[in-house]
């Protein structure tokens, strides 16, 4: 297999699993609105979760052989890798948590939301993690130019979907009558869950931003080359964390649920 | 003058300060825009002092000059590999790399915590020696009995950090810990952490023991909370980060040859710890920030009068606090195994099992927090399945003592001072795992929960677990850090002082506990007859105190005159002892190939380790 | 082998020593309720195996420090003794069916405290800082002692109003927390009369040390007759200041104003207020006439008593009679 076949499928397999998760994604928005079965829902996120986990974060990576001694390039880049999956690993209790409070507190009810702008914020995150799988891709065979478009599209939909949640989405839940409660003893606490929900996540967004500005700026400088490309990995890995936990603040928030 | 603010530390304390105000002034100025009252009891408002803190913390790392390298790497500029500490104690002032540097750091600190914690404890414990309240309001009774507790846990935590720190990279044969940046970034960050933490008490107090449940720690007047909170908040991302970079290193970086069942016990048990600090640390840290975003935004996660539920964050909080006493008191069991067969002159009974041990401890401990819940009003179906899942660590912690005590059977045993502390350890522990299972099953439970009872209970095993540990490995690995060994008199001096002490004060507070006195109490009924106990308990506080302040002139005296002892000193089969004390920079110069076990006394001609003479490190 | 019989002499010698001393010490608050019966039951087997595990461990140490304790001159290593597997399986597999026996007494003991009687009598009670108020709805009492009959089950229905406090009487044995927002219950047979104290045991703020409250248990004929009284009481008190004196203690006043001598933490004293000469915060002092105390009692933070944050009062809903009534009842207060 010639260097630019191997990239060539490296990129269809990075649209196959987008297309999975996008018939997935629209699978699991007509299972909630058709008939309220959660365990079907749960199974369908952690398919997602799966395949993010396995195709787009390459969990697999953890297990492979380093060669070299402790010194070079490729050791270290293990023990980076490692890190940075027990980070993420630490960063899943706090979300864990934040469902557990869900779960809690509000039980078989969800909010009111905007379902079409539910809808439409999810797909950018997840067509952004395909991009950035491009970027990724591209980087890792040594393509400059692919990694830096395609990673300012990726950046340009995370700016999207952040606008989309706190400047778009947190107005109309207000407008909705879903305030957390500025002192306001008379609402539940579905907003105080879903503005606690969704600002933790977007918090990671807004740093998944900053990594992919300080990557992209610095992939410009001709910091990073195929061998060497560690900061790329790891801004790849984070984004894509941030679209798993998605996955499943998605359904928890938006479809899982009687409307109260 | 400028070479005094060119030291890092003074550095961050100014930018610390500076950020402090810089903070508070944002908030301040964007509540004078949306027309919010500008300033409160305490000078700035409360969520002005809140930003203040955390742009605090901010600001200290930045001065401080810890995170350098990583502005660097972000700019896309190029890091040294190698770096290079200032010679003298000016090192231990500055971002230095150097794992051996940064355990010194954090002991210390710990140190300095666990005196100030102290402190608090014996105010409050002379009010309580007699009844009546004399020279503290009740007031300020709890905000010294809720600081004392979580002063004295950040300083649990910095110390077993600075053990894993100072040790496991010696232990394993590496040439420094995984992340050294990231290292040296989880022990600054918890110098303002504790700044933050003992800002609560001229700010108004904290009124809710360290649990710090609401409602009551989200009634508003007490602004000291929130101090508390952010503070431990801080504290707890050093625990995650540090315990991160242990796990990596003893993955990742282990000599050759050093396979998992020959890695010393230590490693084992610094995993142990460092799985739950890494994971459940951040449900502490969760629940501790919503309390703060109910304070700030009035957000109604724990106010039922907003469909909250108060239970729910005791839920989330003892998730963390609750394995977090297996952080505490793994390292130190460590300790116990590690020291025992070199004073024994005997192989470690069962390596196997206790390493496994470690393991099984920590992973139940994630099993059995609602065991703290019991009376909480929780649902009561859950009561019995969390009574059988505490009583199961029950069967670990044997394991480890009946090991132990294998270990020491037909040993050669001599009881200098770390063997001494040693053995005191283990007792205490024990007294502190048997006054466990009555707390666990639940029938028994509802009369002892927050009784002093209980105080005495976990002051057994923080004692047995950590202190006693703690001591035995700063006596026993003194004479690596310098080259000297402590005095031997002042030593048994410390242990004869508080081990005696130590029992009649548990074993006190135990018994007027099962009586009726209640824990964090500022005062307690006459009617009781508990004076002359607590006068008793007040005594002995205070000689724990003085054999504490024995050990740390012994410590100061013996850096400048101890004896000289830069060989093998405890005849240890251990790598870190097979070099001459005090350890150079870099650790090994010839790196090291494990050949043998770990603890293979009493076996002629057997080697743990042997120096590949070939190789030079590189470093 | 010698070695081991005489440590196993020493352990059981020990065990026995150590539980016959634990028993003589009395370690216990005398018993007064039926569900303490089944918790002492419990806590006896425990001290048991606290005393032999303790002989178990610390006799062979003590043993093995004192026998085979390195001797002058001797610096050679001791036994190569690596472990023992069989050994080590005995000593996790004995402690794990101890333990789940354990686990099953105290389920078993649970389910004894938990037992319902039908015809237990229900008795409301109120947890505010600092202040237990508990309410005999059958026949309109509220009142802040506790009063039961001697060999009844009673079911106490907890709710508390700020904070969690936790209602304790260490001689029944049980304890339960109070929680904002529920009701949790507290069933008890006491079966001992006498004087006892209901302890608040989870820290409720300043004045969480001084959460106590009396508990009285009598005869049936004594319990009757307390009731009476308090009904009586309750009917004939139409003057302003009996009004009052209702009304503090519906709301729980006492908690933090101290009604007798002694003062309490949190708030000023009401003994001896009427009249004195009160000193506020900004350094004035004001006199406290009707006009003060109506002002403190509505906005309590319209003159801030020195020493006191007037914060820390609840907002409480009064008409301008009920209000003019409880300061009658504070004019009584000498």
């Amino acid at each position: 297999m010639t260097h630019t076949q191997d990239k060539s499928a490296a990129f269809g397999l990075g649209v196959v699993i987008f297309i999975y998760l996008a018939v997935l994604t629209a699978l699991e928005f007509f299972v909630a609105v058709t008939f309220e079965a959660i365990s079907i829902l749960v199974v369908i996120a952690l398919v997602k979760a799966a395949l993010v986990m396995y195709y787009y974060m390459h969990i697999y990576q953890l297990n492979a052989e380093n060669e070299g001694d402790e010194n070079s390039y490729a050791f270290k880049t293990g023990t980076n890798r490692f890190g940075l999956w027990l980070f993420l690993l630490s960063d899943a209790f706090v979300f864990g948590g934040l469902l557990v409070m869900r779960f809690n507190l509000l039980a078989m009810t969800r909010p009111h939301l905007n379902q079409t702008l539910g809808l439409i914020v999810t797909a950018v995150l997840l067509i952004s993690s395909f991009f950035m799988n491009r970027g990724e891709t591209a980087m890792a065979h040594g393509d400059r130019k692919g990694f830096l478009r395609n990673t300012a599209i990726t950046f340009v939909l995370g700016f999207i979907f952040l606008i989309g949640v706190v400047f778009v989405e947190w107005r109309l839940a207000a407008e909705e009558g879903l305030v957390a409660s500025f002192g306001n003893t008379s609402v539940g606490p579905q907003g105080a869950v879903f503005y606690m929900m969704t600002g933790m996540h977007a918090f990671h967004v807004f740093t998944g931003l900053i990594f992919l500005a300080l990557v992209w700026n610095n992939a410009r400088k001709g910091s990073f080359s195929a061998e060497r490309h560690w900061g790329v990995e790891a801004a790849t890995i984070y984004w894509h964390f941030v679209d798993l936990v998605w996955i499943f603040f998605y359904p928890a928030l938006y479809l899982i649920g009687k409307l109260s | 003058m400028k070479r005094f603010f060119s030291i890092p530390l003074v550095r961050g304390l100014v930018w610390f300060v500076v950020g402090l105000l810089a903070g508070a002034a944002i908030v301040t100025g964007i509540r004078a825009v949306m027309g919010l009252e500008l300033f409160g009891t305490r000078g700035f408002t409360e969520p002005a002092w809140v930003f203040g803190g955390f742009v605090a913390t901010l600001s200290f790392l930045a001065g401080h000059g810890v995170m350098s390298d990583w502005f660097k790497v972000w700019r896309g500029e190029e890091v040294s590999e190698h770096h290079e500490d200032p010679e003298g104690w000016l090192k231990y002032l500055g971002p230095s790399l150097d794992h051996k540097v940064i355990g010194i750091q954090y002991t210390i600190t710990a140190l300095l915590l666990l005196v100030v914690g102290g402190v608090f404890a014996l105010i409050f414990r002379t009010e309580l020696a007699f009844e009546g309240m004399q020279f503290l309001s009740m007031d300020q009774y709890n905000t010294l009995m809720s600081l004392h507790g979580m002063v004295m846990i950040v300083s649990i935590l910095l110390g077993i950090a600075g053990l894993m720190n100072y040790l496991v990279p010696l232990l394993i044969g590496a040439q420094d810990m995984a992340f050294p940046r990231l290292n040296a970034f989880s022990y600054w960050i918890a110098v303002p952490a504790a700044i933050l933490l003992l800002m609560s008490m001229p700010l108004g107090g904290v009124e809710t023991g360290w649990t710090g449940y609401p409602p009551l720690s989200a009634s508003l007047n007490k602004l000291g909370q929130q101090m508390f909170f952010l503070g431990v908040f801080v504290a707890g991302w050093s625990s995650i980060l540090g315990g991160l970079n242990l796990i990596v290193t003893v993955v990742r970086m282990r000599a050759k040859g050093m396979v998992a069942f020959r890695m010393p016990i230590f490693a084992w048990a610094s995993i142990a710890t460092s799985l739950i600090s890494l994971t459940a640390t951040q449900l502490i840290g969760l629940s501790f920030q919503l309390v703060m975003f109910q304070r700030l935004f009035g957000m109604g996660f724990f106010d039922p009068a907003k469909g909250g539920n108060p239970v729910l964050f005791q839920h989330l909080f003892w998730f963390y606090s609750h394995p977090a006493v297996y952080v505490f008191i793994l390292p130190g069991l460590g300790i116990i195994s590690e020291l025992l067969p070199v004073f024994a002159r005997k192989p470690l009974f069962g390596y196997r099992w206790i390493a496994m041990s470690s393991l099984g401890i920590a992973l139940v401990g994630f099993l059995v927090w609602a065991h703290h819940m019991f009376t909480s009003g929780m649902n009561e179906y859950l009561r019995v399945p969390f009574m059988y899942s505490t009583l199961l660590v029950a069967v670990p912690t044997g394991v480890k003592f009946f090991s132990w005590v294998g270990t020491i059977w037909r040993g050669k045993l001599q009881t200098s001072t770390p063997m001494l502390f040693v053995l005191g350890g283990i007792v205490v522990f024990l007294m502190g795992g048997l006054s466990g299972p009555p707390n666990a099953t639940v029938s028994t439970d509802l009369h002892l929960h927050d009784t002093y009872w209980i105080v005495g209970h976990f002051h057994d095993t923080m004692f047995g677990g950590f202190v006693f540990p703690f001591f035995a490995a700063l006596y026993f690995w003194f004479p690596k850090a310098t080259g000297r060994r402590m005095n031997e008199k002042l030593g048994q001096l410390h242990f004869w002082l508080m081990t005696p002490s130590f029992f009649v004060l548990t074993l006190g507070m135990m018994r007027i506990g099962l009586l009726g006195m209640r824990r964090r109490i500022a005062d307690y009924d006459p009617a009781l007859g508990f004076e002359m106990s607590h006068i008793v308990l007040t005594i002995a506080a205070f000689l724990i105190a003085l054999s504490v302040l024995i050990f740390l002139i012994n410590l100061v005296q013996s850096i400048r005159n101890g004896e000289v002892a830069t060989g093998n000193v405890w005849n240890s089969r251990s790598p870190e002892w097979q070099v001459p004390s005090p350890m150079p920079a870099h650790n090994y110069d010839q790196p090291f190939e494990v050949v043998g076990e770990p603890y293979d006394y009493g076996l002629a001609g057997s080697k743990y380790v042997e120096f590949i003479a070939s190789a030079k490190s590189k470093h | 082998m010698r070695h081991f019989v005489i440590v196993g002499i020493l352990v059981i010698v020990t065990a026995i020593l150590t539980y016959v001393g634990l028993d003589s010490v009395g370690l216990l608050p005398v018993e007064a309720s039926a569900q303490a019966v089944s918790i002492d039951w419990l806590w006896n087997w425990q001290v048991v195996a606290i005393s032999f595990l303790f002989s178990l461990i610390v006799v062979p140490m003590a043993y093995s420090l004192v026998v085979f304790r390195r001797r002058k001159g001797d610096t050679t290593d001791a036994e190569h003794i690596e472990g023992n597997t069989t050994l080590e399986i005995a000593w996790t597999v004995v402690p794990l069916i101890i333990v789940v026996i354990f686990a099953y007494m105290g389920a078993y003991s649970l389910g004894e405290i938990k037992r319902v009687d039908p015809d237990a009598v229900v008795i409301k009670v109120k947890a505010q800082q600092f202040q237990w108020t508990f309410e005999y709805p059958e026949y309109g009492i509220i009142s802040t002692e506790l009063h039961l009959p001697v060999n009844q089950q009673v079911v106490l229905k907890m709710e508390a109003v700020d904070v969690i406090h936790s209602f304790w009487v260490p001689e029944f044995r049980i304890k339960q927390d109070v929680v904002p927002g529920r009701v949790t219950e507290y069933r008890v047979t006491p079966n001992l009369v006498g004087l006892y104290k209901v302890r608040c045991a989870e820290l409720c703020g300043s004045g969480h040390a001084v959460m106590e409250g009396l508990v009285v248990v009598s005869e049936e004929v004594n319990y009757e007759k307390w009731l009476a009284e308090q009904q009586a009481i309750a009917a004939a008190a139409q003057t302003p200041e009996g009004q009052g004196k209702l009304l503090v203690v519906k709301n729980g006043c006492g908690g933090c104003h101290s009604i007798t001598s002694t003062p309490l933490p949190s708030a000023p004293t009401w003994f001896g207020l009427f009249g004195s000469n009160v000193e506020l915060a900004d350094g004035s002092t004001v006199v406290a006439d009707d006009a003060f105390l109506t002002e403190s009692i509505v906005d309590p933070t319209a003159k801030e008593v020195k020493g006191f944050s007037p914060s820390t009062m609840p907002p409480y809903v009064l008409t301008e009679e009920e209000v003019a009534n409880i300061i009658a009842y504070i004019k009584t207060l000498k």
